[in-house]
């Protein structure tokens, strides 16, 4: 469970005046289940597109994305989802959006007009005050309005919120960009322990690439090309074993480079094959 | 002149001052006004003074209709039945029960808006229609209506439906599409549907900006009404008004008119505080 397969996928707007404006080019990725794969690239390259694909928002113009060996049509609860801002439906409680997910996951159109919801939902929100404590929050946070709190326990509710489904798959689409530099490293320890508990596969976009480095154990590197015509491509491809965010600045130093040159856009006609390197090779 | 910049910062005192100034300016000038033009013409009726007014009002308020026949024992009865067969109790139920109606009418509007938003097929169907049937002065249409409906209570409630329902559909349609996609695309990722997407997250995001708009219309919806109580009604504020215009009567109509002002005010203020109430986490209101 949990597995993305990225079959020779190329994404294509039609531009008026322009034709097609190519995204993504020919990109071939195979994501295995428990993976932490952080996505880099610069503004433009095609990251979030990629994520859309995998969640099925957007279907790609050629090849095909399977998410556990499935084509998917319309995102579902296969794949949780923490994207930068809105992540949180500004009408509920805290609590409420927690244990939404629950709420209507677990009747028909009409759940909550069914007799035996509260006892549900007593049972939902105990189960939602545990996701809270778990993600650094407290029960006094539950009644609070999302508009109450700061952006980074707006996301860590977010967090609570996709993962209390368990979903074999979360994406997060530069989730922590929006935060100051304290509280991101903050969240970078909290998703890299949930991680670690739950084996969930999570594609992280980013544009930052020492970000990138620390919280994944892949990191894959879109560029586009600088003629901005034949769309972006899988520029490097590294796995990146337990380095954590005490490893040392040189260890980060090497790999930040690499990633930092891998996402300039590429010179026309000049295709950067994909590599894949183990992190040894920096060490 | 630094009263006149950006960054002034009038005291809570010069606040309340402000905002009563232009009452208390536009009350003074008519009173001085009517008080010379009485002076000249003792019986000028354009004008009348306050103790005029206050005397028309009770009358409006405390004795019967005069199309009313005058029921055995109702003076006796009290103050509270001499209300309820006077004039101004029969014309503001009249009005009410219309305007209710009307303001019951718009909440279909608002689904179809929401519908059309949140699918496309049914947004596709209804969209260029009512872009284009908003753009239709409802006034213009008044003596179709009435040939088709007559000249009773339907008539009077389709002339609002027509002038005010596509403004109501647009405005929602407009709310429900400035909803960020990521909430959709989050609600899918949670297990929710069609259905609970949109009445358990679109709908319940946009109510209350849907009440706003409600409440910015009802002006609206009352000016309909007008037109068509006072052309076409035996009953209503606005049948009163036209037929007092015929006798000059502006000791009650002035009151009446600011009966009305009144009683929107107090719909429009209950509205606000119904929706404070009602959604805590909304803040624009």
């Amino acid at each position: 469970m949990g597995s993305i397969r990225i079959q020779r996928v190329s994404v294509e707007y039609p531009v008026e005046g322009r034709g097609m404006l190519r995204i993504l080019n020919d990109i071939d990725l195979e994501i295995e289940s428990g993976a932490f794969v952080s996505i880099v690239g610069q503004t433009g390259c095609g990251k979030s597109t990629l994520l859309r694909l995998i969640l099925g928002e957007e279907s790609p113009s050629g090849g095909q994305v399977l998410v556990d060996g499935k084509v998917r049509s319309q995102p579902g609860p296969y794949c949780g989802y923490v994207p930068q801002k809105y992540s949180l439906f500004p009408d509920k409680t805290v609590l409420d959006n927690i244990v939404f997910g629950l709420d209507v996951s677990s009747g028909g159109p009409l759940s909550s007009l069914h007799p035996a919801r509260r006892k549900r939902m007593r049972i939902f929100r105990e189960d939602g005050l545990r996701y809270l404590h778990h993600v650094g929050l407290n029960e006094a946070d539950a009644r609070k309005y999302p508009h109450q709190l700061s952006g980074g326990m707006q996301q860590r509710v977010a967090l609570a919120q996709a993962l209390i489904l368990k979903p074999p798959v979360l994406l997060m689409d530069e989730a922590f960009s929006a935060l100051d530099p304290g509280t991101r490293s903050g969240m970078q320890r909290l998703i890299k322990k949930l991680w670690r508990e739950s084996g969930t596969t999570i594609v992280f976009v980013t544009h930052n690439t020492r970000e990138a480095v620390c919280l994944g154990t892949r990191v894959i590197a879109l560029a586009k090309d600088i003629s901005g015509e034949r769309g972006s491509s899988v520029a490097l491809d590294l796995s990146v074993p337990h380095l954590d965010f005490d490893s040392g600045e040189e260890d980060l130093r090497c790999l930040i480079q690499d990633l930092e040159s891998a996402t300039l856009p590429l010179p026309q006609d000049a295709s950067r094959p994909s590599e894949t390197k183990p992190a040894s090779v920096y060490n | 002149m630094s009263f006149l910049r950006i960054h002034a910062q009038p005291s809570r005192t010069t606040s309340w001052i402000l905002s009563w100034f232009l009452f208390a300016a536009g009350i003074t000038a008519y009173f001085y006004v009517s008080a010379e033009r009485h002076r000249d013409n003792p019986d000028d009726r354009v004008m009348p003074t306050i103790g005029q007014m206050v005397q028309g009002f009770q009358e409006a308020a405390l004795k019967p209709a005069e199309e009313e026949e005058v029921q055995d024992g109702a003076a006796a009865r009290g103050w509270v039945a001499r209300v309820r067969s006077s004039m101004l109790w029969k014309d503001t139920t009249a009005t009410s029960r219309r305007f209710l109606i009307s303001v019951a009418l718009l909440f279909p509007a608002v689904l179809l808006g929401l519908h059309m938003a949140m699918f496309p097929y049914i947004g596709a169907f209804f969209l260029r229609f009512f872009q284009f049937f908003d753009k239709i002065v409802a006034l213009s249409l008044l003596p179709i209506i009435f040939i088709a409906f007559g000249i009773d209570e339907l008539s009077k409630i389709m002339l609002i439906v027509i002038g005010v329902t596509p403004t109501i559909i647009l405005d929602t349609f407009n709310l429900s599409k400035s909803v960020p996609r990521e909430q959709i695309v989050k609600a899918f990722t949670l297990g929710a549907g069609d259905f609970a997407i949109t009445y358990r997250i679109i709908f319940k995001q946009i109510f209350p900006r849907v009440l706003n708009s409600i409440r910015l219309n009802l002006k609206a919806v009352m000016l309909f009404l007008f037109a068509g109580e006072m052309i076409a009604s035996t009953d209503g504020l606005a049948y009163r008004i036209a037929l007092l215009r015929r006798h000059m009567g502006m000791d009650t109509i002035i009151p009446y008119v600011l009966w009305v002002a009144l009683l929107l005010f107090l719909v429009d203020l209950g509205m606000n505080l119904l929706n404070r109430k009602l959604h805590p986490w909304f803040q624009e209101t």
